[in-house]
């Protein structure tokens, strides 16, 4: 049995009277690579903050339980607003993501020089060390977060919509460093619009919709003609290859 | 920015403070040669020169740098807090209501009564601010919370002080207000360094000790809390440093500007943006500001007491316009 990173029991969120994510359970374990599907207003961004402890919320989550600095060198957090406040270099944005190995005031030593720059060659982002990071397009800002977020270096990684914004060879290299991330015994969940790339690298996929789980499992089965309908309000266009399920949304359903 | 360049500002700061203490403490109305001044400064032979050195001119300077440290530390830290270039430790309200406390005891005729009573009530004053900015923000509020909690408060605050104003029983009373709000470092003692010193020093260890937190939330506050940074208690330390440096300071100086705002602006470039270097570049930064502008009201006007407050505002305006003018062809 591998180690559990995330588990959520009957998990809850509430906004005023409404449960915004409601009743949820799963686990991911290590080797895990998710999918966080559902339209607008699903309850994904909800789901992952609640599961960290960033809202109130009701119902067991192993990560929202742990100390908040236990739970940082647990999970690394990467959220869909995408904040740089200064124009510091890229170098030092990235080595944010190695606070909390590090005591208060202490620089950062080999092993963690040595995450930042691994973590900006797996974002294709080396030669930008030095750079602003204000000062890089909307994309390549979307990169350097994830390369902090990937210098924390944690077992699980949670994504919130990683590669919106990025060009599809950044998209497609993302997920693709994610996958090889899990493969090598780290989990990830990730949050993502586009079911054609949450078909082709994800193992499993969790469906949500107003708050509730729908569907859980392999793409295959998560992806159906029923739930397309229901949930997404589209038709889609879904084979098998040699390179993985192949998923190409349609039409939308009136 | 590499470390050795770090080590060039820092060392380059220091030097000027240290230039502009000697200066402050060189210059004067008694015109003592330099070698008298400093034989005087360190030997206690309680002549009239060593009366001046280290009663009047030693105070001074060292109130310049307690102040300027305050006022740099509190504007690089609320800036840093509220990923925000224009914010200033007048912000939180603390000042303006310190003012207050300092103008009440004027108009009532108690800090001509008591020694201390102004310095007391000003600090009185910053602390009914902190109090009030706790029960308005909340201590869960976010920072929108407590900017709007601190201009509300700010505008209090000057209401109040504009009530005792016009409610002032003379003309006297009322330019003493007036000129006291001004600022000056003129006719302060040891005295009141022993007043602010606890204060300002307790607020520079509460700001210091944020610094992770500040360069964490380059990110956001929710990547910031996800790196393990407590973002309540980073709140209230914040607000309590910077409401005991300004409020200490406001206090035994009045209200001195544009330092908390200008001396960060000016200097987080040499620090490459990051919130945590730019914290002990602006501390120094603050003092050699209040130093320069201090000296400079002496040495323009011997004659006319020109006020500290003042003079920061005709030096420090312009100097914000250019940097304004430079952002802006920047972002062309």
């Amino acid at each position: 049995m591998t180690t559990s990173c995330l588990s959520l029991q009957d998990f809850t969120v509430y906004r005023g009277e409404c449960p915004v994510v409601d009743r949820v359970s799963t686990e991911l374990r290590a080797g895990d690579l998710v999918g966080l599907i559902g339209p607008n207003g699903a309850g994904k961004t909800t789901l992952m903050r609640g599961a960290l402890g960033l809202l109130p919320h009701q119902g067991h989550s192993s990560l929202s339980a742990l100390p908040a600095n236990t739970r940082a060198r647990a999970v690394a957090w990467l959220p869909q607003t995408r904040e740089i406040a200064w124009p510091v270099s890229v170098e030092t944005l990235v080595m944010l993501g190695r606070v909390p190995h590090l005591g208060a005031g202490q620089s950062p030593r080999a092993e963690d020089h040595a995450a930042v720059s691994d973590a900006l060659a797996a974002m294709d982002l080396t030669g930008f060390a030095t750079r602003p990071a204000t000062a890089l397009s909307g994309g390549e800002q979307a990169r350097v977060l994830m390369a902090r977020a990937l210098a924390q270096n944690c077992p699980l990684i949670m994504a919130d919509e990683p590669v919106a914004g990025l060009d599809p060879r950044h998209q497609i290299a993302t997920l693709a460093h994610l996958q090889s991330l899990t493969q090598s015994g780290k989990a990830a969940l990730v949050s993502l619009h586009d079911l054609g790339l949450a078909a082709r690298f994800c193992d499993r996929l969790i469906l949500m919709d107003h708050g509730q789980k729908i569907a859980e499992g392999s793409p295959e089965d998560v992806l159906t003609e029923d739930h397309l309908r229901r949930v997404f309000g589209i038709t889609a266009h879904i084979t098998r290859s040699e390179q993985g399920l192949i998923f190409q949304a349609l039409e939308v359903v009136e | 920015m590499s470390a050795v360049s770090h080590k060039l500002l820092f060392t380059g700061l220091g030097l000027m403070v240290g230039l502009l203490t000697l200066t402050s403490l060189l210059i004067g109305p008694a015109g003592f040669s330099i070698v008298d001044s400093l034989s005087a400064l360190f030997g206690g032979s309680g002549d009239a020169v060593s009366l001046v050195m280290q009663e009047i001119r030693l105070p001074r300077a060292l109130l310049a740098i307690m102040v300027g440290i305050s006022l740099g530390l509190s504007g690089a830290a609320l800036q840093g807090y509220l990923r925000n270039p224009l914010a200033e430790p007048g912000l939180i309200g603390v000042s303006s209501s310190a003012a207050l406390g300092a103008v009440v005891t004027l108009q009532t005729g108690l800090a001509a009564q008591m020694l201390f009573a102004l310095p007391f009530f000003g600090l009185f004053g910053a602390g009914v601010a902190v109090v009030l900015l706790l029960l308005l923000a909340g201590p869960r509020g976010g920072s929108l919370t407590l900017i709007l909690a601190g201009i509300a408060i700010s505008a209090l605050a000057a209401a109040l002080t504009s009530l005792v104003l016009n409610l002032s029983p003379n003309p006297f009373a009322t330019s003493e207000i007036v000129f006291w709000m001004l600022g000056s470092l003129a006719d302060r003692s040891f005295s009141h360094i022993n007043i602010a010193l606890p204060f300002m020093a307790l607020g520079w260890l509460l700001i210091l000790s944020t610094s992770r937190g500040l360069d964490a939330l380059i990110l956001g506050e929710d990547a910031a809390a996800s790196l393990g940074i407590n973002l309540t208690r980073l709140r209230w330390v914040l607000v309590l440093g910077v409401a005991a440096c300004t409020g200490a300071a406001t206090s035994v100086v009045g209200a001195i500007g544009f330092v908390g705002l200008v001396v960060p602006h000016i200097l987080r470039p040499f620090v490459g943006a990051r919130p945590s270097r730019l914290l002990p570049a602006s501390a120094l930064g603050g003092a050699a500001l209040v130093l320069a502008a201090d000296i400079a009201a002496r040495v323009i006007l011997p004659d006319r007491d020109l006020k500290l407050g003042v003079v920061m505002a005709i030096i420090g305006a312009p100097v914000f316009l250019h940097l304004i003018y430079r952002t802006r062809r920047a972002e062309l």
